[in-house]
């Protein structure tokens, strides 16, 4: 037998499905980069690709192959974990792999008739078959239905999985936060002809996914990955977990509000927008303050470099991206400047990279590292892991880059635009044509191709690390009892 | 081997996480229904859809420190008066072009979006249209055929050709005249309308 | 009611919100160091890092022209993130003691 090569022998059936919905979400993450490549360099020379695979399209495929490739993610990320944590084998992996091909060549179909339909009449249809024209959630209904059908089965698949083995305080947790997950969805299934109400209900999804339920969720893969790779002691980590619940609940949910201060909802909502958004900050700095404390109290020999890595990439990642970027423009005071500007752009790539891609990249690593056969990944990699380390510093660098770049361009949009432009469209071309704004878009693009070298250095990495490798890994719970 | 203080121990803390989950929850539930409400076409902040047979224009409003929207006389769209039904099902098609034609991923409406084309929250009011009499018939002309009505203001941006007929162009316009009636609380931010040709 | 940021104020509004934030976690990291390193010094950097994050409210609340309710919010933010850290600090001594204790 091959020493260390990718052997599912090595793997549950549980993990099995995982690294399938692995392999997909790094395929996506790819596609999410080159779409977004091409959506730059519109920004840049306008006529390239016009009227063939206009900005419009290439935004979309941009972002939804983002939401989907962090979804597969967290799917995988859960797959992984159940049998370990539930003590038992899956209750119906025949079904979880049934299910990830139907859900995968939805994906595949809808990636295809957004590229080569891309539009439609004005009519339900349309919205049905072709493009829900809503931004993140575009996926037409009969995907939808697809993607909540789909859902059901992985949540009946865990929580079954959970119930005929034994139940933790993560899993209790997890299996709550997918509920509340699908069923926000629903939120954004129907159409209405009232935008505000449309837009009421789509931020539901949107606002309530991105910064409550899918934070909890990694909350969740963070807790167990903390124990996997530093033998973290369980009983901390669950009441951190509760913690981290209490505090992004009590914050999230209300902080709703500052996205509901221009949409035609009452003016109420101004102020307890604000006031939940200078609360949501405060979950984020406990976690980094927690995650010091931790390290600083053991000497941690850790199994897995650059999942730790990635994991202090989140840590730091999260709470840049959510935390500053996000509170920098969040007060209605300025928000009326830069609401619905390149500022939001900047805030999105760093929150989304900072908070999401990051740990799902780590439990990723933690996926590869047991498909060798648990070997070796700490200090000392053949090529002193210069994959691993490039990648993870262009991807960084690149995604801080690109978040830098648009925060200037935005910057020079709202101050342009709205504060002297008085916000009409001439206004805003105006701002869009100054050297300025113009140059931020070409730091953006220089560093979206940064990000992408970081992304194939990482693909590559990820087929590579460990194999060949004949020393096995530390085992993080003995040494963490042992430090 | 101390014992974990009453206030850190995972049994409270799992009683915190639910209750303030569930209360939270719960207010979130109340104040929709009062948005709801709130929103609702027809509302005073978001005009019923035969506001499209009105003018609409702003006017400062010192106590609120805001610009905000006043319906006016008649004013009917493309020279008709609608009926109510006639006026929703209008503005429907607008929207459902609106969606189908996926604007919302080069334009911003109510300010989300995306940001390649410019907001559409005021479209209807925006002074580049020149004439109060003669932006209909522009916008649907425009909309039709963008390639050979384009604007770009020295950016070089131009709207793709979409496929879009008279009838979904003069949704689109109905759409756009309705959702400049909401009230925006201000947004965006100083928006200089398009003169009024016969101010009230 | 709110009164929008002046044109000129706001790059500063920004800056001084994003320190809000940043040195918030700045103090409650050197909180946390220097009583888990014992290290008395880091603490005045900690009171340093206190001290710009209520500077950076300051100018938050001057140039957003807060006032009413939303120099509530300022308030809840100078008295929040000072109390914050220092509750985050006990919630990491207290769901540890459970550990045995080797340095």
């Amino acid at each position: 037998m091959n020493v260390a090569a990718f052997n599912s022998a090595n793997l549950n059936s549980g993990q099995k499905v995982a690294v399938k919905y692995f392999a997909v979400a790094m395929i996506l993450f790819l596609a999410q980069c080159l779409f977004g490549l091409l959506a730059g360099l519109q920004f840049i020379m306008p006529d390239f690709l016009y009227n063939i695979l206009d900005f419009n399209v290439n935004r979309m495929v941009h972002i939804n192959a983002m939401v989907v490739w962090m979804l597969y993610g967290f799917i995988g990320s859960v797959y992984w974990l159940v049998e370990e944590e539930s003590g038992t084998e899956l209750v119906g992996a025949k079904l979880a792999n049934l299910n990830f091909w139907i859900l995968t060549i939805a994906v595949a179909i809808v990636v295809v008739v957004y590229l080569f339909v891309q539009t439609g009449p004005g009519t339900k249809e349309t919205l049905w078959l072709i493009n829900e024209g809503r931004e993140y959630i575009e996926a037409p209904r009969w995907a939808d239905i697809g993607i909540v059908v789909c859902v059901l089965i992985f949540f009946y698949n865990v929580a079954a999985t959970f119930m005929k083995g034994k139940w933790s305080g993560i899993s209790g947790v997890l299996v709550l936060d997918l509920v509340a997950l699908a069923g926000l969805y629903l939120a954004g299934m129907f159409y209405t002809t009232n935008i505000s109400v449309d837009q009421y209900w789509w931020w539901w999804v949107i606002h309530l996914w991105v910064e409550a339920t899918w934070e909890v969720l990694v909350g969740c893969i963070m807790a167990w990955g903390l124990m996997k790779t530093l033998g973290a002691r369980r009983k901390i980590v669950t009441t951190w977990l509760y913690i981290e619940v209490a505090l992004m609940f009590g914050s999230g949910i209300l902080g709703l509000g500052h996205h509901y201060f221009w949409i035609g909802t009452p003016e109420y909502w101004l102020s307890i927008g604000g006031f939940f958004s200078a609360l949501e900050p405060i979950p984020l700095v406990a976690m980094v303050v927690h995650a010091v404390y931790d390290s600083g109290r053991h000497n941690f020999r850790n199994s897995n470099h650059p999942a730790l890595a990635w994991l202090i990439a989140h840590a730091f990642g999260n709470f840049f991206g959510a935390g500053v970027w996000g509170f920098m423009h969040t007060l209605p005071q300025i928000n009326l400047y830069t609401h619905g500007t390149q500022w939001s752009a900047s805030h999105g790539h760093l929150a989304f990279f900072g908070a999401y891609a990051t740990i799902i990249i780590a439990m990723i690593y933690i996926a590869v590292q047991k498909w060798r056969g648990d070997v070796w990944m700490s200090a000392d990699l053949p090529d002193n892991g210069w994959k691993w380390k490039w990648s993870l510093g262009l991807l960084n660098l690149g995604v801080v880059g690109m978040t830098v770049a648009l925060l200037i361009s935005g910057y020079e949009q709202s101050f342009v635009e709205r504060a002297l432009g008085g916000s009409t469209w001439a206004a805003y071309f105006s701002a869009q044509a100054t050297p300025w704004f113009m140059q931020g878009m070409h730091w953006r693009m220089l560093f979206g191709v940064m990000t992408m070298i970081g992304v194939v250095l990482l693909l590559w990495d990820l087929v590579t690390i460990g194999k060949g490798e004949t020393r096995p890994a530390i085992d993080p719970t003995i040494a963490a009892a042992t430090a | 081997m101390a014992d974990t203080p009453w206030w850190a121990s995972e049994d409270v803390w799992r009683k915190w996480a639910i209750w303030v989950t569930a209360i939270m929850a719960v207010v979130l539930i109340f104040l929709t229904f009062d948005s709801v409400a709130t929103i609702t076409a027809g509302s005073k902040r978001v005009p019923g859809y035969d506001v499209i047979n009105k003018r609409i224009y702003y006017t400062y409003n010192a106590e609120r420190n805001m610009q905000e929207p006043v319906i006016g006389g008649d004013a009917p769209l493309f020279g008709k008066a609608l009926s109510p039904q006639e006026a929703e099902d209008l503005v429907t098609l607008g929207k459902l072009t609106v969606q189908a034609k996926n604007c919302m991923n080069c334009h911003t409406l109510l300010g989300n979006g995306a940001y390649y084309a410019p907001d559409l929250t005021k479209a209807w009011l925006d002074p580049a249209w020149g004439a109060e009499s003669v932006r209909e018939q522009l916008m649907v002309s425009f909309l039709m055929d963008p390639t050979a009505n384009a604007r770009t203001y020295g950016t070089g941006r131009r709207m793709p050709q979409l496929g879009i007929t008279e009838d979904e162009a003069r949704g689109v316009v109905a759409f756009l005249k309705w959702m400049s009636s909401i009230d925006t609380n201000g947004f965006p931010k100083g928006f200089t309308p398009i003169r009024q040709e016969d101010a009230s | 009611m709110i009164d929008p940021v002046a044109t000129q104020h706001i790059m500063a509004a920004a800056i001084a919100g994003a320190l809000i934030i940043l040195f918030g976690a700045v103090y409650a990291l050197l909180f946390a160091l220097s009583r888990l390193q014992q290290r008395p010094g880091l603490m005045l950097w900690a009171y340093t890092a206190y001290a710009i994050l209520i500077g950076a409210v300051w100018v938050l609340s001057t140039t957003l022209n807060l006032t009413g309710f939303w120099q509530v919010i300022a308030a809840v933010m100078v008295i929040g993130y000072f109390v914050a850290p220092r509750l985050i600090w006990h919630l990491c001594a207290g769901t540890h003691v459970s550990e045995a204790h080797t340095g």
